[in-house]
């Protein structure tokens, strides 16, 4: 390691840690590499500018950012809710089920797991708690909990991001999370039916099945959605950027012309969310770019490679650790950062292993997304608590059997990846 | 605690949520036309890279507050008072050093620019990517205008109030 890089590490952790922002902490670590190293100062915006301005499958997290505050503000979600509750509210643990299902339709719309937590959680922990059926608690945990399926199920802006950094196709990579994803929402559903057996949670009221028609024809133009996202990425007919604008006209046109929910005045609140949410995220990917020239030029992934190499540790043993790691980190660090920052460094060993990209990139994500629940550093956990007023000392001591639920989902994607590639091969994905 | 919006801050509100929508709106078009009118459009896509650029750049500069960025700031929220002080003085004065120290190799590097051209809309690149030297000059004043608020003392928890926004990542 060059003196330069260990001067740009520290700046990195020391500004980042006293609480830098992290777009800015990395721009500083930059700078103070190219200093060092006598390197001229504006490679650093060079880097960025490049970064944002060249990458057409960038465009696509804009997009579905923008996508996703539509459906939460048109309460599009809502809809989709009244839908799940007719179909499954009548089963034990009812509601805990709905929360699931619910989200594993909306994450075939969304590819955020804070927007599913923010627009859909909100209004199930409301009817969860209403009669004090389930403690808030609970209600919270399994909450967020089903939300880090939204980014596994296709569309996904992490998995987007992955794409970036490791040049898989996003296609693959989409299709390889539905299964992972369904895997997913049934460990959480089996877990919310031992509990509510084991807890006595009251069954909900059943919705008279007369009633089922009229409700699915309401939720129709919503669960249309993700037939129209697949549809146009696997059919060949639109590049997922497109799909992303097509998903967010799509929602408008719902919010707007047919369920009526959306005004100009809340369609600029709606705006305004995505711009914050677009513009903090896509400074951290343009500042994770110039981390990423840094680390590239030091040539620290072949180093770490050659080095795992040396070790003789097998792909196996070299997955479950770098998973190991990834859960760890995401304790206390964002999704986001550590799948721009920290993911790149294992690509090249995972190449030389005989990894398969697609299988690492929906692990490592899934991996990222279980650790947006883990405290201390849980995003989800601080957005239920936001929107709600859940405590969240109420909402950590309920979340461990989830917790528990998706790390054994986790722990059969590592030991058995024809669960992620068997759908992208059967669209003829060739990759080993 | 909400600080009120000032009329300026609305205003530059008003210029990003123009530029996503834009962004959007181009998109849409060129994906109409080509798949509706089977006649593709080339600058559409030019228009949403540089407004996806600008709406980055634009918003972390002028619509993000310190507190809406991506932040780790565990060990900043456990801090006494006085410690977030320090903290926040030192992470404002890194930001401000940063910008300062680049700008020159950045504006050499902008500036050069002039004699590129964008690929369809042929505008040379200098004018495209001149929204970062912005950037940088807001960064530099609302840091140094957060640390002047350190030095003169004012409370953290009042610096650091925002308007609770949707965070969406």
């Amino acid at each position: 390691m060059s003196i330069a890089f260990t001067t740009s590490l520290l700046t990195l952790f020391l500004l980042a840690a006293i609480g830098t922002p992290i777009a800015y902490s990395i721009i500083a670590s930059a700078v103070a590499y190219l200093a060092v190293s006598g390197q001229d100062l504006g490679i650093a915006a060079e880097q960025i500018i490049y970064g944002i301005y060249d990458s057409f499958v960038l465009l696509a997290v804009p997009l579905f950012i923008v996508a996703a505050n539509i459906m939460n503000a048109g309460s599009i979600s809502e809809r989709l809710l009244q839908f799940c509750v007719a179909m499954v509210g009548r089963f034990k643990g009812g509601l805990g089920h709905v929360n699931v299902v619910s989200s594993l339709i909306f994450s075939g719309m969304s590819g955020s797991a804070v927007a599913d937590a923010a627009g859909l959680g909100k209004v199930i922990i409301q009817m969860m708690t209403k009669d004090g059926r389930y403690t808030p608690g609970y209600a919270a945990a399994i909450t967020a909990a089903s939300a880090t399926i939204g980014p596994v199920i296709p569309p996904s802006i992490p998995m987007v991001i992955y794409a970036l950094v490791s040049d898989t196709s996003i296609g693959f990579l989409f299709l390889g999370g539905i299964l992972p994803g369904l895997l997913m929402g049934l460990m959480l559903m089996t877990m919310n039916t031992f509990i509510s057996h084991r807890r006595g949670f009251a069954a909900d009221e059943v919705v008279p099945l007369r009633n089922i028609p009229g409700i699915t024809v309401k939720a129709f133009p919503a669960l249309l959605m993700p037939v129209i996202l697949l549809y146009g990425i696997y059919g060949g007919v639109t590049t997922s950027t497109e799909a992303a604008a097509v998903a967010a006209a799509y929602a408008f046109i719902l919010a707007a012309v047919f369920y009526r929910t959306i005004n100009l005045k809340n369609m600029r609140e709606v705006m305004l969310n995505s711009v914050k949410a677009s513009a903090s995220v896509g400074l951290v990917i343009g500042g994770a770019l110039i981390l990423n020239y840094i680390v590239a030029s030091e040539n620290i992934p072949t180093l770490l490679a050659e080095y795992l190499q040396s070790l003789n540790v097998t792909p196996m043993s070299f997955l479950l650790g770098v998973n190991v790691v990834l859960l760890l980190l995401g304790c206390i660090l964002d999704a986001t950062t550590i799948i721009l920052v920290i993911i790149p460094l294992f690509l090249q060993t995972c190449r030389l292993l005989g990894i398969d990209l697609v299988h690492f990139g929906v692990v490592a994500v899934i991996n990222c997304m279980i650790g947006l629940i883990t405290p201390p550093y849980g995003i989800l956990l601080f957005v239920i608590n936001g929107t709600t007023g859940i405590k969240l000392s109420e909402i950590i001591k309920e979340i461990w059997p989830f917790l528990i639920a998706l790390l054994g989902a986790l722990l059969l994607l590592i030991l058995f990846p024809q669960i992620v590639l068997w759908l992208p091969q059967q669209f003829g994905y060739t990759g080993t | 605690m909400h600080r009120k919006q000032s009329w300026w801050s609305a205003r530059a509100d008003d210029v990003a949520i123009a530029m996503l929508s834009v962004m959007f709106l181009a998109f849409v078009l060129q994906i109409t036309s080509r798949y509706v009118f089977d006649a593709p459009l080339g600058w559409t896509l030019e228009l949403c890279l540089t407004m996806w650029l600008w709406t980055v750049l634009w918003g972390s500069a002028f619509c993000l507050t310190n507190q809406e960025h991506v932040r780790f700031d565990m060990i900043y929220m456990a801090s006494t008072e006085r410690v977030r002080r320090w903290l926040a003085g030192i992470a404002a004065i890194a930001v401000v050093l940063t910008m300062v120290a680049s700008a020159a190799g950045t504006y050499d590097f902008v500036s050069f620019l002039t004699i590129k051209k964008s690929g369809t809309l042929r505008i040379p690149l200098a004018y495209v990517f001149s929204i970062y030297l912005l950037f940088m000059l807001a960064v530099v004043v609302r840091y140094g205008h957060r640390m002047l608020h350190i030095v003169r003392g004012t409370h953290m928890d009042q610096l650091d109030a925002f308007p609770a926004q949707g965070d969406q990542r």
